[in-house]
């Protein structure tokens, strides 16, 4: 049986982990409330956050905070044109929904072999945001890092519900997502709207991969775990607002860092899976979506 | 047992019974696909074990055929089921000495089962659920298949893995394995074709045009679904079994979720839905994965360029491709 210390340092990891799951799971809703769209290439973008992060930092000197930000409006750049060139021309053509996971699965693959020419193979890391730590409590370790992620995804989640209450944009998205037939009606122009909500899922996966490079590392194949374990952490959550998605990812995260506790890290992948079918077994609309109204 | 009725005309006899099933186009393409064959007989060397890999996939990619062209609905995660029965073969060959038709068979019934039992809950999902949910299936099984290195020995693989055979009489040679893999595709083929016209057939294509409205023709849906789940995972694992003999070695890698992306592209290139579809998408896939290798690291990149270009200009394949022309002329 595990120590107290143990599952304490394993619950603050969870958490850390997990948030960065939840800023995943919100980019999925995103466009999927957008849409109708689930883009399996969710994931690429948070591996391209850290690599542009890293590529700008180390071999162009810019210092971090400029190199996060113009990680993110260059990852939100290839949401858009992932839009405009490969989901929008089959979204007019009405293909099939299958036929559009396909494409962004091949997107992926694009994605991550352009990657391997231009930037190579290799993990590569970055120094944490704030040097020193980790902070000791008792026994257990915080990494300043996770303070960061912390503060950067509340941050997120509350720009973002008051974006979606607040702005002419945002409302606009949310009535693309309750009827896009009735938003085009109303003269939302529900494509460029769709440019906007992959720009802004690529952003908050990029924010995701440049907060996450320093503690773990990134690399051309982070892209699929990062994503399947966002897309779990948005089934939990219910596809509902961003409070639901970030939950959503600490609850996955936390599971999943206690499961490594109990059973060894090799079954960390089985465990958060049996989560994903356990959860679209007996709550198909996600934990909450019994219980919040659309925000 | 009364079962309902399910009201269809049946399909007409003889030649138009061929006419109404295949146009010409798709034809030509088999017999593209059958020429191709020879060629590789012929000749030999490396085309020869491109065209081996081509029929495992296609007799694969038929059962995927059934559950997700036939029957409208999507499982990214056959691949587990492939994994079942390449695996299945493999230690019951290896560590049991069994015979590989019996292996082969045994495998089947246990992907069968397995099939029946996760599809049972699983098949209530739609759409992304579902295809999310197919996907981690496949997942779980490739993790498992790297981590409970006592059964499955891991990254290690299993080696040694004998041909196909009855008895004394085993297919040692790269022509001959080609030949048998080639029949075994034709037997495929042709029962899917039985079951496609049966009123199985017509029920599972009655769900894909419309759930409910399939239901008040009285086509119990769930459990057509589920079946069909079944005879795709049969296939699969099938084809699995018949990786394991042909190449004599498997390892995780072989049965992992790249598996499943590539004969989802092959499903789509060749048609799905279509009756030669499948086979047609085998062939030609496996030959561009072979003819875009040669640019080196590109590979990958043009492949999903391919990929892309096809699933956005060409949704229905390219057995489709003949109705097109026929529209045009029709147009002209």
């Amino acid at each position: 049986m595990p120590s107290v210390a143990e599952l304490s340092q394993s619950l603050v990891n969870g958490v850390g982990i997990g948030l960065i799951y939840g800023l995943i799971a919100i980019g999925f809703s995103v466009i999927y409330n957008a849409s109708g769209i689930v883009n399996f290439a969710q994931g690429v973008f948070v591996m391209l956050g850290g690599m542009f992060a890293h590529t700008l930092l180390t071999s162009y000197g810019i210092p971090i905070w400029l190199s996060a930000i113009i990680s993110t409006v260059l990852v939100a750049a290839v949401g858009v044109l992932v839009q405009i060139f490969v989901i929008n021309p089959m979204w007019r053509r009405n293909a099939p929904l299958f036929a559009i996971i396909l494409a962004t699965l091949a997107v992926q693959l694009l994605i991550e072999q352009v990657i391997i020419l231009t930037l190579g193979d290799r993990p590569r890391t970055y120094p944490e945001f704030t040097a020193g730590g980790p902070l000791k409590i008792g026994t257990v370790a915080i990494p300043y890092q996770f303070f960061w992620v912390l503060g950067v995804g509340a941050l997120l989640v509350f720009a973002l519900t008051q974006f979606f209450n607040r702005t002419r944009m945002g409302r606009a998205l949310r009535a693309c997502a309750q009827n896009r037939e009735a938003a085009a009606l109303l003269g939302i122009p529900v494509e460029r709207m769709l440019i906007v909500a992959f720009a802004l899922s690529a952003g908050l996966g990029a924010v995701a991969g440049i907060l996450i490079t320093p503690t773990q590392y990134t690399a051309y194949l982070i892209g699929t775990p990062f994503g399947i374990n966002g897309f779990i952490a948005a089934i939990i959550g219910g596809f509902g607002s961003p409070v639901a998605g970030l939950v959503g990812g600490v609850l996955l995260g936390v599971i999943q860092s206690e499961a490594i506790v109990f059973f060894g890290a090799g079954f960390r992948n089985i465990i958060s899976l049996t989560v994903l079918l356990v959860v679209l077994m007996y709550f198909p609309k996600g934990l909450f979506g019994g219980l919040e109204k659309k925000a | 047992m009364t079962s309902p009725v399910i009201i269809s005309a049946k399909p007409p006899a003889g030649a138009a019974k061929f006419a109404s099933r295949f146009d010409r186009f798709q034809v030509g393409l088999l017999v593209v696909a059958a020429l191709l064959t020879c060629a590789a007989l012929a000749y030999g060397g490396f085309l020869l074990t491109v065209m081996q890999l081509a029929m495992i996939y296609a007799i694969f990619c038929i059962g995927l055929n059934f559950f997700m062209g036939y029957t409208g609905q999507a499982s990214f995660g056959q691949n587990a089921f492939a994994c079942v029965g390449g695996y299945g073969s493999a230690i019951l060959t290896v560590q049991y000495g069994w015979e590989p038709l019996p292996a082969l068979l045994a495998s089947m019934a246990v992907s069968g089962f397995f099939a029946l039992i996760i599809g049972y809950p699983t098949l209530r999902l739609r759409g992304h659920y579902l295809a999310m949910a197919t996907f981690s299936l496949g997942l779980i099984t490739y993790d498992i298949s790297i981590q409970w290195t006592s059964v499955t020995q891991g990254y290690m693989g299993y080696a040694g893995i004998p041909p196909m055979g009855i008895g004394n009489w085993t297919v040692e040679s790269e022509r001959w394995k080609l030949v048998t893999l080639a029949v075994l595709v034709a037997f495929g083929f042709w029962l899917s074709l039985r079951m496609r016209d049966s009123r199985f057939g017509r029920g599972l294509r009655a769900i894909s045009g419309s759930e409910n409205g399939a239901a008040a023709l009285g086509v119990r849906v769930p459990r057509f679904k589920l079946i069909a789940f079944v005879i795709a995972a049969l296939y699969a694992s099938a084809a699995g079994s018949l990786f394991a003999y042909t190449i004599g070695f498997i390892s995780p890698e072989v049965y992992g979720p790249a598996m499943s992306i590539m004969t989802f592209t092959m499903l789509f290139v060749g048609g799905v839905g279509t009756i030669v579809g499948p086979i047609i998408g085998a062939v030609v896939t496996s030959l561009l994965q072979e003819v875009v290798r040669g640019s080196g690291h590109y590979q990958d990149v043009a492949y999903a360029i391919v990929l892309l270009v096809t699933l956005i200009y060409a949704p229905k394949g390219i057995s489709a491709l003949g109705a097109l022309f026929r529209r045009k002329k029709e147009e002209a």
